[in-house]
């Protein structure tokens, strides 16, 4: 592994990923480690290790977090907050450290396939919108079942769901996620065992 | 979205059951997809949140879900705006041009709590007993993980199993039940569908060795994740796998003799032929 230079760290780190109070007591962290204990991504990971990812974000080395790509592999089930004996929301924690990442542009080719989809849901006020075909089918068996041909949302709810994106400036987020502009990221996950470089 | 036949059976369990569902068109999806995938800041998902449960307390109701990752994002995300008193402020700020306010009054539930607070009446009400059906449940995740204010443990929950069992269904205790779907993964954001196959593999062989005939989840990505990917796990190398999924509202929808016709079985990729027959149904009634 690369040495780490006095530089490569940055102060109070955990402030700056966690920006939006989303986890806001990630410094009780106890490291005990029972969130990696009921990790299904750890299971089958062996470099996924969330109790060492809250110690770097503590300790403050932003370039090793944000290029792993470790980062990408949460499955969102929140069995670590589950367990976890003060309460750190460990998914958040997540979400924003991937926010992180996309900033300095890492991992922008796991958020693109999302373009096109979420684009087609600002227009239906409806997520999980699959395509013509995908709707044909899905009309189809929906008139087979007694029901409205497709769930119905108002153009009412249409119309402000779509300005609150805008508003915000989500759909402008969207429209410009470019696959061009991401850089090389980092696993140290090879073939079952942990790679030390 | 995928398997119209959840929404359906929902209505109808609560129609026998004498609950009335108020439907709003108003009401959008949760956002929280949003949230987790564009990578874009939490204030559109926080707003579109705060305009949905505003909808609801308009009406001085309580919000109901039957999707474990709404139930989680909603409850989540609701949580935030009442204890962070500038993201409430700019979630009114937004939505209020349209004359919504959200004050934090309405409690957040799944249907599943519903059924198991409403047991016994489901008892009552079983005209077409599941008898030596072998069920197993899939809790899901972001039900298990909300720690406070649920009806069950989060480590070892059982009310599913008890309404297997009101049902006259054999519940069924395999070892990785209280596993992830691992949907968020492998077909929800990244796509990555090599990294979840051996985790999911795990979950079914599991299953496969209690001999489970039937599964049953509480949310459509779970349904999606478990019923899409069991024709890849055969292509792995899995045998005998055959485990239909299904939603708990679908099952009692089943039990309290709600059409077939109804249910929209035909969505599934795991045929629920096999059940079907064992029951003694016929495929048209």
């Amino acid at each position: 592994m690369v040495r780490e230079r006095d530089k490569d760290w940055t102060d109070d780190l955990y402030k700056k990923v966690d920006c939006y109070d989303l986890v806001d007591n990630l410094e009780q962290c106890l490291q005990c480690g029972k969130c990696v204990g009921n990790c299904p991504v750890a299971a089958i990971t062996p470099s996924y290790n969330s109790r060492q990812i809250i110690r770097d974000i503590l300790m403050g080395n932003m370039e090793r977090l944000i290029r792993s790509e470790e980062i990408w592999r949460c499955f969102w089930c929140a069995n670590c907050y589950r367990v976890c004996p003060v309460d750190i929301h460990f998914p958040f924690l997540m979400m924003e450290l991937r926010f992180k990442a996309l900033e300095y542009h890492y991992g922008i080719k796991y958020v693109f396939p999302f373009k096109k989809f979420a684009l087609r849901a600002l227009e239906e006020g409806l997520t999980f919108v699959p395509g013509t075909k995908g709707r044909e089918k899905i009309q189809n068996l929906r008139a087979t079942i007694d029901t409205e041909p497709w769930p119905v949302v108002s153009d009412k709810a249409k119309k402000e769901f779509k300005a609150i994106f805008d508003l915000t400036g989500t759909t402008e987020w969207i429209e410009a996620l470019n696959e061009e502009s991401d850089n090389p990221m980092i696993c140290t996950y090879r073939e079952g065992k942990i790679v030390d470089e | 979205m995928e398997y119209p036949g959840t929404e359906n059976a929902v209505k109808e369990v609560l129609k026998i059951l004498g609950v009335t569902v108020v439907m709003d068109p108003d009401q959008t999806c949760c956002a929280g997809y949003v949230l987790t995938c564009s990578g874009y800041l939490p204030t559109a998902p926080l707003a579109v949140t705060a305009r949905n449960l505003a909808l609801v307390e308009q009406k001085g109701l309580d919000t109901y879900v039957f999707c474990n990752g709404c139930f989680g994002y909603i409850r989540e995300l609701s949580h935030i705006l009442c204890s962070h008193p500038h993201y409430l402020e700019m979630s009114n700020q937004l939505i209020g041009r349209w004359g919504y306010k959200y004050e934090g009054t309405t409690r957040v539930f799944h249907v599943q709590e519903l059924y198991a607070l409403l047991k016994d009446r489901i008892a009552e009400h079983v005209v077409r007993p599941l008898t030596g059906l072998r069920v197993a449940a899939h809790y899901g995740c972001h039900y298990l993980a909300q720690q406070y204010g649920m009806v069950d443990d989060g480590d070892l929950p059982t009310f599913h199993e008890e309404l297997f069992d009101i049902m006259g269904a054999t519940p069924v205790f395999y070892k990785e039940r209280r596993m992830c779907c691992g949907y968020s993964v492998g077909r929800g954001f990244t796509h990555n569908e090599e990294l979840v196959q051996p985790h999911l593999a795990r979950k079914f062989e599991s299953a496969r060795d209690e001999r489970v005939e039937l599964m049953t989840t509480v949310c459509p990505g779970c349904n999606v994740a478990l019923d899409r990917e069991q024709p890849n796990m055969i292509k792995r190398g899995l045998d005998g796998l055959n485990i239909p999924v299904i939603d708990l509202s679908q099952l009692v929808a089943l039990a309290l003799g709600v059409p077939i016709r109804k249910l929209g079985f035909d969505a599934n990729t795991t045929s629920l032929d096999g059940v079907v027959k064992k029951l003694g149904i016929e495929k048209g009634s």
